[in-house]
């Protein structure tokens, strides 16, 4: 027989003492497990729907805009200054200062064709940057394959009305040349701008608009979630003469300071939970060494150390905080399966990296509980407890 | 000084109650010897579980000594107090004292854990000496009272202490039970000193000697 097997027989005799104690460190648990679980799943959420969104930052061209105004009605305005970036600068935003956090760099050129007697916008794209940053478009037939290669594909919104289709052949005429394309793919409605657009290499719809080393803008993706994109944006800006890079994350980061402090509150919440429970793991355990106060008497009297008195009352609140905090994690896991999708946010997934933090937390939540009433047991008086009974 | 295991000199207890200190014993001088039966009696209130409490340390004098062994105890500290306690003292109880979610065997063995004996077949051998090796796996809730009462005994003798202290042993019993267990501590005596505290004539005869205290004081 060992001092542990002496609480543990002791503690399972007292179940509904036992019950009580645990129920208060599952509910802290639980409480502190699905606020963080659900915020996890939330923070994903709003990122998966940031990488969908597109690039973090956009850059174009810097123009002067001038505002036309007659009298008290403004009738526009025009813009002034060249309206591409050299193809040649491109390389430049990689020396920008956080060019570790560049993940995808994809420069286009827009620019207006004739397809018979319709006119229709192509975009050229820079094929393997472009598949990188649109990885989430749902293409029917394939991707453009070859950087160079006369193929194209197709923006729903352009694709039916010309009856156009995988495996069709178009001719499209440019600034003085024509050119024959095979269709290759049709890409599936993406509510975008992107709908409307005949998609190419960009080198190809270079040669077809005549604008050999220019590019209309260039789409950068930051690898991280949190970058600091405005201020890659002003890096970009120094380093690319004559652009402007605009970040596009402003919606996205404060959406994530909204999530982030309303996860702050719940989190203050959980933590008063947790006190709480602490208190509740504290009162049962005072209760219980008041009930067991003959029986810590009598083992003073036959030998037990001041030190084994306590490492018992402390192995008592370690077995509730082990428990409780297993529990704990698993009623909040599922309690964030409950929570989440009522709030919005995308299905959670178990955190098991939690499970030895809360585990941990709990078990310092019901040792700590314990130093009352070990302090308590400490003050019996074998001689007194003995002689009242 | 005598060569007696517990030699008490002028040992007195005082207790407070409220303002005002109250003397259960007022100054005992006492021996008594190695592998001594004595019983010590007296009326409610005369002081003779605060003397056996102060012989087993539970608690301490306000004055005067107690040597076991030539040692003095009065002084000594907390932690000597606990193995003290362990090792060179067993009680037994009137109301056993057992833990009532342990077995015969694991209440034997508790004092052995407390000291930190791997091997627990004393408690084995205490319990046989007893005869209660077949109740081994009982809880005390399965005992009756003279069992629960061997098994407290068995508890108090698995370290081999030097000193038995026995407060009203069959304060909880029936007669013919009682006998046994004055008998089993009668033969205990070959191996340690027997200090029993009661107030039943009858069994007191039963012992070597018999101390009388009255009003904290020894009757001659």
């Amino acid at each position: 027989m060992r001092l542990y097997s002496v609480v543990l027989k002791d503690v399972f005799r007292r179940k509904a003492k036992l019950a009580i104690a645990v129920l208060g460190i599952i509910v802290a648990a639980s409480a502190m497990v699905a606020v963080v679980t659900t915020f996890s799943a939330a923070t994903e959420s709003l990122y998966e729907e940031s990488n969908n969104f597109g690039a973090n930052i956009i850059v174009r061209p810097q123009t002067n805009s001038i505002p036309l105004i007659a009298g008290s009605t403004s009738l526009g305005s025009i813009s002034t200054g060249d309206n591409y970036i050299l193809e040649s600068d491109i390389p430049g935003i990689y020396d920008i200062e956080n060019s570790a956090n560049l993940g995808v760099v994809a420069p286009r050129l827009y620019g207006v064709v004739g397809l018979g007697h319709e006119n229709v916008i192509v975009m050229g794209v820079d094929v393997e940057q472009e598949q990188n940053l649109r990885s989430w478009w749902k293409v029917n037939g394939e991707w453009l394959s070859d950087p160079n290669g006369t193929e194209v594909m197709l923006g729903s919104d352009i694709a039916k009305p010309l009856g156009l289709d995988v495996g069709s052949a178009i001719t499209l005429e440019g600034n003085g040349v024509d050119m024959e394309f095979e269709v290759v793919g049709i890409v599936e409605s993406t509510g975008g701008e992107e709908d409307g657009y005949i998609i190419m290499p960009l080198s190809v719809s270079q040669t077809l608009l005549d604008k050999e080393g220019k590019v209309s803008s260039i789409d950068v993706r930051a690898l991280c979630n949190d970058c600091p994109v405005s201020e890659m944006s002003l890096q970009i800006e120094g380093a690319l003469p004559d652009v402007e890079a605009r970040a596009m994350s402003q919606i996205v980061q404060s959406e994530m300071a909204m999530i982030k402090h309303t996860q702050t509150s719940a989190m203050a919440i959980s933590i008063i939970t947790l006190l709480v429970s602490t208190l509740t793991v504290a009162s049962t355990m005072l209760a219980s060494v008041n009930e067991k106060i003959r029986e810590i008497g009598i083992m003073r009297a036959i030998g037990a150390s001041d030190h084994q008195v306590i490492s018992m009352l402390f192995l008592e609140g370690a077995l509730i905080g082990t428990i409780g905090g297993s529990i704990g994690f698993g009623t909040g896991t599922l309690l964030s399966y409950l929570i989440a999708p009522l709030l919005g946010f995308a299905e959670p997934f178990p955190m098991w990296e939690l499970l030895p933090l809360v585990s941990g937390m709990a078990v310092l939540v019901g040792i700590v509980a314990s130093i009352i009433p070990a302090k308590r047991a400490l003050s019996i008086d074998p001689a007194e407890v003995l002689r009242s009974v | 000084m005598s060569n007696g295991l517990i030699h008490a000199s002028g040992l007195k207890k005082s207790y407070k109650i409220g303002p005002n200190d109250v003397e259960v014993l007022h100054g005992i001088d006492m021996d008594i010897e190695n592998g001594e039966f004595v019983s010590i009696m007296g009326q409610s209130g005369s002081g003779k579980t605060t003397l056996m409490n102060l012989i087993g340390m539970l608690d301490r004098p306000t004055g005067g000594s107690i040597l076991i062994d030539g040692d003095d105890i009065t002084t000594i500290s907390r932690k000597e107090m606990v193995d003290y306690r362990r090792r060179t003292v067993g009680f037994v109880f009137q109301q056993f004292h057992l833990i009532p979610s342990l077995t015969a065997y694991e209440n034997v063995a508790l004092p052995l854990v407390f000291a930190g004996d791997k091997g627990h077949s004393a408690a084995l051998d205490a319990l046989e000496r007893v005869e209660l090796s077949h109740r081994l796996d009982h809880k005390p809730s399965e005992l009756s009272g003279g069992e629960q009462q061997r098994v407290a005994i068995a508890r108090a003798l698995v370290m081999s202490p030097k000193i038995l202290l026995a407060d009203e042993p069959t304060g909880a019993l029936d007669k013919e039970t009682g006998e046994r267990i004055i008998s089993l501590l009668n033969s205990l005596k070959d191996d340690m000193t027997v200090v029993m505290i009661t107030h039943n004539h009858e069994l007191a005869r039963m012992s070597d000697r018999i101390i009388n205290l009255q009003d904290g004081k020894i009757k001659e």
